[in-house]
């Protein structure tokens, strides 16, 4: 890593902000978005300040977490499938928001909040499933288990839908299939309360993920323990994962495929992936983000569709040069 | 073995009675008053299929609310015989058999109902259940019903196949006069007004959409009449750019979106100024419509400019 790269990469960063604020289903001149960021007035001073502003953090932050959520589930899980959703959390937060829309649940936080409540609940059986012969956690029945809790919460929310007849029931795919909608500075403070603890823990366990990599005898014989380590991180993604949730429906293939384009173009440690990722894939969530709000104005696309549809043509682009 | 002889004679005394009666009765047919001839009891369904029938049908099975709706406003009531869980009006349909949420439906609980005619909702959805009707020799009909114009239309052809033609084409009148009468005059300005159907995301409706035709003959403006589509999700940036005066919403009192942070960017929602209805009258084109078209106006003209 030299200077120019991460001079390039803050560039890229301010870059895609900017265009986070510009863009959107309405067209604003630039002074009018510059003097509504910082004077709150003029034509579109509320837009900019109260709903363009906290959606653009917002998408970055949850983009990075999913991102850095990805590479360590990689490295811990030792399976270049892993990825945030992999653990059953996607369909326990599914199930959550369809009880309680098919239960007519009021209160303006009551989708998200259940969401997050399932998700827990699926992270808590999958865990509790994974740990063979007292703490330790085993990485081929974390997955297997992860499938499994998925596929049963998946089943449940099914049959919650089909048998419901609360209106509007079937729209709870819209909202699990992801967006920034309803971002606003609230939202954004709830998660970042909530993103801090998990993603230092992450971060401050770079290295070890480093070791374990390598195997867990070598990890081992390294200084690592293991053990300790693996849980810290699955639950740590876990509840990353859950709050992303809940904040904004299932967006996938950002936590997949970022660290794996990180990897392929720098092949760096993880001391360095984690935050290389954690720009990436905000940067990668607010452009398709951007795409979301601005390609069929004045509606919007999930924005889980626009990260698969602009997201999988570039990772194959990029899959098959490195490979040639 | 004398009751089984006895029996054989007394069925076949009646097969002879109910020959005569079809003889004479065609007998009368050629004379006057014609009845419908096969060629007439022929409708081209929404899906462009034809459907033909020998006789008027008796057994309908209607998985359309609003179909269930027109069959009782015709006088065809008696014969329906299967509905959706959503056919809540008029309250005599509630003792029809529920068979389901019409949405691909059971195939054996309809027969079970031994129709002569089954109306499904034109969707690609129920075209795999309308060739296996066709398959088994069963007549039915796929419809649309999302426009108020598909109430007289549809009116008139229920009452063909169902033999209700007078009580149809009264029905027809009657609603034309009314729709005319309830339609507001547009005056200069009108209220603009955002049809909320769904929260989380917002969604909204577009024009041509039956809630979109509603408010327009109410007097007020869809924000969303540009959207072609039937229903989308639309950020709240550009709700707040449209800036409506009112938000129609399907749920009674201040709903529960009102108070989250990011909704207090559009106006309309800080002032609470709210429209919210319930009643199946806003969910589906029916001989109800023009009393919901009035109460809309009504409170439209209440809330002020």
């Amino acid at each position: 890593m030299n200077g120019l790269r991460i001079g390039l990469l803050l560039l890229a960063l301010m870059g895609c902000l900017l265009l986070g604020l510009l863009a959107g289903s309405v067209s604003l001149p630039l002074t009018d978005v510059w003097n509504g960021l910082w004077h709150g007035g003029g034509a579109g001073g509320a837009i900019v300040r109260d709903l363009r502003a906290p959606r653009v953090v917002l998408a970055f932050l949850v983009g990075g977490s999913l991102g850095v959520c990805g590479a360590a589930l990689q490295a811990m899980i030792r399976n270049p499938l892993a990825e945030p959703y992999l653990l059953g959390l996607s369909s326990g937060a599914g199930l959550g928001a369809v009880i309680a829309i098919a239960s007519r649940a009021a209160g303006p936080w009551a989708v998200p909040l259940a969401a997050f409540l399932g998700a827990l609940a699926a992270v808590a059986l999958v865990y509790r499933l994974s740990l063979v012969s007292g703490r330790r956690l085993d990485p081929h029945v974390l997955l297997l288990s992860g499938v499994v809790v998925g596929a049963f919460a998946g089943a449940l929310m099914s049959a919650v839908m089909v048998l419901s007849d609360a209106p509007g029931v079937r729209n709870a795919f819209l909202w699990l299939l992801g967006g920034f909608g309803a971002a606003s500075w609230r939202a954004l403070a709830v998660f970042s309360a909530y993103a801090v603890l998990p993603l230092g823990l992450l971060f401050y366990h770079a290295r070890s993920l480093d070791l374990i990599a390598l195997g867990d005898e070598a990890a081992h014989h390294l200084g690592a323990e293991v053990d300790r380590i693996r849980r810290v991180i699955y639950l740590s993604t876990a509840l990353l994962t859950a709050a992303s949730v809940a904040t904004c429906g299932i967006v996938g293939f950002v936590g997949l495929v970022v660290p794996h384009a990180v990897r392929t173009t720098f092949r760096p440690l993880h001391r360095t992936l984690l935050p290389l990722v954690f720009v990436a894939g905000g940067c990668f969530l607010v452009l398709a983000d951007v795409v979301s709000r601005t390609a069929v104005r004045p509606l919007e696309l999930p924005v889980g569709v626009v990260t698969a549809l602009v997201g999988v043509p570039l990772f194959a682009l990029l899959l098959r040069r490195t490979l040639a | 073995m004398g009751g089984l002889i006895f029996t054989l004679r007394l069925q076949s005394r009646r097969l002879a009675l109910w020959a005569w009666f079809l003889l004479a009765t065609a007998a009368i047919g050629c004379g006057k008053a014609a009845p419908r001839s096969p060629e007439q009891l022929r409708q081209v369904d929404d899906a462009g299929d034809t459907v033909a029938l020998v006789a008027p049908a008796r057994r309908v099975v209607s998985l359309i609310p609003a179909a269930t709706e027109l069959l009782f406003g015709i006088g065809a009531g008696s014969s329906v015989v299967g509905r959706t869980q959503y056919c809540d009006y008029p309250p005599a349909a509630l003792d029809v058999p529920n068979l389901g949420d019409g949405i691909k439906p059971s195939l054996e609980a309809v027969l079970a109902q031994r129709p002569d005619l089954v109306l499904l909702y034109n969707s690609g959805q129920n075209a795999a259940v309308a060739g296996r009707l066709r398959e088994m020799g069963i007549p039915h009909a796929r419809i649309n019903t999302d426009a108020l114009s598909d109430v007289p239309r549809l009116s008139r052809m229920l009452g063909l196949l169902t033999g209700h033609l007078r009580g149809a084409d009264s029905l027809a009148a009657v609603f034309d006069t009314a729709l005319a009468q309830a339609t507001v005059k547009p005056a200069s300005r009108r209220p603009k007004v955002l049809l909320l159907v769904w929260e989380q995301p917002p969604m909204t409706v577009g024009r041509g959409s039956f809630l979109s035709e509603l408010i327009e003959r109410a007097g007020g403006e869809n924000v969303f009449s540009d959207v072609t589509a039937s229903s989308g999700v639309v950020s709240i940036e550009a709700v707040a750019a449209r800036d409506p005066d009112m938000i129609f919403t399907t749920s009674e009192g201040p709903a529960a979106f009102a108070s989250r942070p990011e909704w207090q960017v559009v106006p309309a929602v800080k002032r609470r100024r709210f429209l919210g209805v319930s009643g199946s009258e806003f969910e589906r084109p029916s001989p109800r419509s023009p009393a919901a078209i009035r109460e809309l106006a009504n409170r439209l003209r209440e809330a002020g400019p």
